[in-house]
């Protein structure tokens, strides 16, 4: 009896934090599609040079630093030369530039998986290029693009766990201050897991249903 | 400009070495982590493509799991939650099974796709001129599988050697910590936690060019 009850009130503890967790994704996760959909349209079908060397750049630095230090450079470092950003903030904003990176490669290998045909032939029929894009192609990209980002998303729902380091107030921090205040550390974390799970289930059947030859 | 690069300047003899200390923790913690995991991982793919469908159901079940839980909860679990029910490890020890224990899912995922890839037809080949199972796998099979799979395991590895910056949380004192500690020390956050960047960038950088080369020209 005293098992489930400290269960429930562990649970209902860190469904305090589920809401931040949630929107922290949620907010990354919109941030990171819209600049990745615009680095990858810019990247695959911009003509300057120097852009596309500014996208790669920006693309392998995101790519090769762990989101944690990309964190403590927002949240800390920017703060001791004055520009004071709230946890929050930090979490969505370092978690969304880096998810900028992945989800530009995502929609990137969408379009380049386009037979070069469907392009062409929209131009010939005359679209211009502008509606050539957002009418032909991109359809078709989002289209093999989706099983890749919901991938992503669950990875981003996970990462939102390392956020409780700058201290956004999401499951994990709450986890930590309870696991001080009533050291049931063993049945915390376990929770934490189990909530977690939860919570990227849905995201994984989606995901895995959209792409053949993962299930069973 | 000049006043924000001086700090480097002034302290570049103290923060070298101990930044260098520091990225020999990263590099052998991820190292033993992924060499764990390539070990277990590999022995997942196999009990995944079984006859026993319990087996083949227990690990679907491992890997969805760890693909479902953050990889801090499972190193606090280790670390903080363990020694709650008698299992104590030292962080280093708790961080390396944490990682393998997570990456073995991703590994055994790529090393099964990759099993499935080689045709059948290889395996009746390699019986038919007599040889045994077990020599079929490693001498035929396994070859093949490493060629097709080297290029996206090693895209696995820069992202453990990333994730094992999760490892200062449960304090071992890789880059990570080493930067916080430096920061409280020195009160230049920002100098020291790009450099930490730059760190790993210098250590994950060349592995991603790496796995770039060894794709097959498709997939680039």
């Amino acid at each position: 009896m005293s098992g489930l009850s400290t269960f429930t009130m562990i649970l209902e503890g860190l469904l305090a934090g589920a809401g931040v967790t949630v929107a922290v994704t949620l907010a990354s996760l919109l941030l990171s599609v819209s600049l990745g959909f615009l680095l990858a349209i810019v990247r695959q079908f911009g003509k300057r040079r120097m852009l596309h060397a500014l996208i790669d750049a920006y693309c392998e630095i995101m790519r090769n630093i762990p989101a944690l230090t990309h964190l403590f450079i927002l949240y800390f470092g920017l703060a001791s030369i004055g520009f004071r950003l709230s946890s929050i903030s930090a979490a969505i904003l370092g978690l969304g530039l880096i998810g900028g990176a992945i989800t530009c490669d995502l929609f990137r290998a969408g379009f380049a998986a386009l037979p070069k045909g469907q392009a062409e032939a929209a131009l010939a029929v005359g679209f211009t290029p502008y509606r050539t894009i957002v009418d032909i192609l991109t359809p078709q990209a989002m289209r093999i693009a989706l099983p890749s980002l919901g991938n992503y998303a669950v990875q981003l729902l996970k990462d939102t766990s390392i956020v409780s380091a700058i201290a956004a107030p999401e499951i994990m921090f709450y986890a930590r201050s309870m696991v001080t205040s009533s050291f049931q550390t063993t049945l915390i974390y376990s929770t934490v897991a189990i909530l977690y799970l939860a919570l990227a289930l849905p995201l994984m059947r989606r995901s895995a249903c959209s792409k053949p030859g993962t299930r069973g | 400009m000049t006043n924000f690069i001086q700090p480097y300047a002034d302290y570049a003899g103290e923060w070298l070495p101990v930044l260098l200390e520091a990225m020999g923790t990263t590099a052998l913690l991820s190292v033993s982590a992924f060499a764990l995991s390539l070990v277990f991982g590999l022995l997942l793919a196999l009990c995944r493509n079984t006859r026993w469908r319990a087996l083949r159901r227990c690990v679907a079940l491992y890997v969805a799991a760890v693909r479902g839980v953050p990889l801090l909860a499972i190193l606090f679990l280790l670390y903080f939650g363990l020694p709650g029910i008698g299992v104590t490890f030292d962080a280093f020890t708790a961080a390396v099974i944490g990682l393998a224990l997570a990456f073995a899912a991703q590994v055994a995922e790529l090393l099964r796709a990759g099993l499935m890839a080689i045709p059948a037809g290889q395996r009746e080949a390699a019986f038919a001129v007599g040889f045994t199972p077990y020599q079929s796998f490693t001498l035929i099979v396994l070859p093949q599988v490493v060629r097709i799979s080297v290029a996206p395991l090693i895209v696995t590895f820069v992202s453990l050697l990333k994730d094992s910056s999760l490892a200062s949380l449960i304090t071992v004192d890789e880059l990570v910590l080493t930067g916080r500690a430096m920061a409280t020390e020195y009160f230049l956050p920002l100098h020291i936690y790009l450099a930490v960047g730059v760190c790993y960038f210098l250590i994950a950088w060349p592995f991603s060019l790496l796995s770039k080369r060894l794709a097959p020209p498709a997939a680039r």
